[in-house]
């Protein structure tokens, strides 16, 4: 550490593409209301599989938000991804990012699974034409580090870059390795993910998942901690922030939103939830403590919400063994059951919300869902008014990452 | 029967292939500017190679996917189509 005192990570821009909005404000104002928009699957192709409701992204126009070239040799997923981080440089101020310190700004996402349906189409060509039928962006546009590269791409961004496949959980693990970038100097980082999984290929993927609920209505489809809870329901979209060294941000005027205060990760074992329990209660303990941190502190928990029994219990069970009492007091809730599981994006949508029930004092509604069948405060029907000076955010994966992030509400920075 | 790649035909390529948009007419005055500057990369003129390749049913040589520049690239494409034609 060069500078005498530590330097804090900042949030100061948030983008939102969701199937409930696209823009933070718009994402935000669902969520307050606990607006459920999982609905039928109408991508083409997709209407013989099995798996019938997903969050769509249904009014996204990527010709009118991307330049052609990007439309041509990206995936969806980086679609998303790009316009995200558009929205979430103008909400910094930092307009398209054109910065005359590119080394300044890095860019760090996550992703789960990367360009799905830019791959099918390719490979459709592979076995219905031929090899020498294969575009050459095949291999980049569906890797998954894709939308790092093109979002560095697009706005001339030099600084640290970094692509975190850590499944689910590694929504959170991006932004806490965009807060440790900022510590270690550099000004700011464009940070999140966004996922594109409801092509014909991507869906096939999915369904060898146990946990993929399957149920025909959208508002019985998901909803975890009842005793109806049959699986998840997944989505695309996703959120992009712009984490920032705290005192540049106040060096060049622009609002501190909210400060990422801790982090803790920790694996447990493809879909052995039973075990979930110890591994998130242990990384909501090391977030806890990065963020010098009291559970007592903890003004609302955005749970993971996995949707499956077992993973419900033991999430609540977490919650109760890293907060003790504090756990079944503190209110909890799940947004994401209004629009469906964005893989990686789950968790940083999830962040954005944070934040923004923390400005707006208000913690969003758990849609879709009732009757508890856990010793959790969950909020549920409507947002409840609430003074928030502090979040914790649960992350899972299906393939058995656990993450806790703690943010701090701007200007609350404790340290 | 004389098979030839125009400037305007590479511009339609540039489009497909990667999305570059490029009028034909500035192709034609900017054919000595490297590609990278007319905002097609190395894969992009990758593509469009292939894309070549597969329209007349022939490979190019390895070099087409080398050139800097339209004019050095339409050269050797037709230069190759016709000594081949």
């Amino acid at each position: 550490m060069s500078t005498e005192r530590p330097r804090g990570a900042a949030i100061t821009g948030i983008g939102v593409i969701a199937p409930n909005g696209l823009s933070a404000e718009a994402y935000w104002k669902s969520v307050r209301e606990g607006l459920g928009v999982i609905d039928r699957i109408t991508r083409e192709g997709c209407g013989h599989l099995p798996l019938r409701v997903a969050g769509e992204v249904r009014t996204f126009d990527a010709a009118a938000l991307i330049e052609e070239r990007f439309l041509v040799q990206t995936d969806r997923f980086s679609h998303f991804a790009m316009a995200a981080a558009a929205l979430a440089l103008e909400d910094a101020g930092l307009g398209k990012g054109d910065t005359a310190e590119p080394y300044s700004i890095g860019v760090v996402t996550a992703a789960g699974s990367g360009g799905g349906e830019f791959g099918q189409r390719e490979l459709q060509k592979l076995w219905g034409q031929g090899s020498r039928f294969v575009g050459p962006y095949q291999s980049i546009a569906w890797f998954y580090a894709a939308s790092t590269g093109q979002i560095s791409i697009r706005s001339g961004f030099k600084g640290p870059c970094g692509v975190v496949a850590s499944d689910e959980a590694g929504g959170l693990d991006s932004i806490a390795l965009a807060a440790r970038v900022v510590r270690r100097g550099t000004d700011a980082v464009v940070v999140g993910a966004a996922e594109a999984p409801l092509a014909p290929y991507s869906m096939v993927c999915q369904l060898g998942y146990p946990e993929l609920s399957t149920v025909e209505d959208p508002e019985r489809a998901y909803r975890p901690f009842t005793s109806d809870a049959c699986g998840f329901v997944p989505a695309e979209g996703g959120a992009i922030l712009v984490v920032e060294d705290e005192e540049h941000a106040r060096e060049r005027g622009t609002p501190v939103r909210a400060t990422v205060a801790g982090h803790g990760a920790t694996f447990t074992g493809a879909s052995r939830w039973d075990k979930s329990r110890e591994g998130l209660a242990q990384a909501i303990r090391v977030a806890l403590d990065e963020a010098g941190c009291a559970p007592e502190e903890i003004d609302v928990v955005f749970a993971d919400a996995f949707g499956v029994p077992e993973a419900d219990r033991a999430e609540a069970l977490a919650i109760a063994d890293a907060l003790g009492a504090h756990g079944t007091r503190v209110p909890v809730t799940a947004p994401k059951t209004g629009i469906g599981r964005s893989y990686c994006a789950a968790p940083v949508l999830d962040t954005a919300a944070a934040v923004l029930a923390m400005e707006h004092g208000q913690v969003p509604p758990t849609p879709n869902v009732f009757d508890i069948c856990h010793d959790l405060d969950l909020v549920t029907s409507k947002a409840r008014p609430a003074e928030l000076h502090t979040a914790l955010v649960l992350s899972r994966g299906l393939m058995g990452s656990n993450a806790a992030l703690v943010v701090r509400r701007g200007g609350d920075s404790a340290r | 029967m004389i098979i030839e790649v125009t400037v305007g035909e590479l511009a339609t390529l540039m489009k497909k292939a990667a999305g570059v948009t490029v009028d034909p007419m500035e192709l034609a005055k900017s054919s000595d500017s490297p590609f990278g500057t007319l905002g097609l990369d190395s894969l992009g003129l990758l593509g469009i190679v292939g894309e070549l390749e597969n329209q007349y049913s022939r490979p190019l040589p390895v070099d087409a996917e080398r050139c800097r520049t339209p004019r050095e690239f339409l050269d050797l494409v037709n230069t190759t189509l016709k000594t081949g034609a």
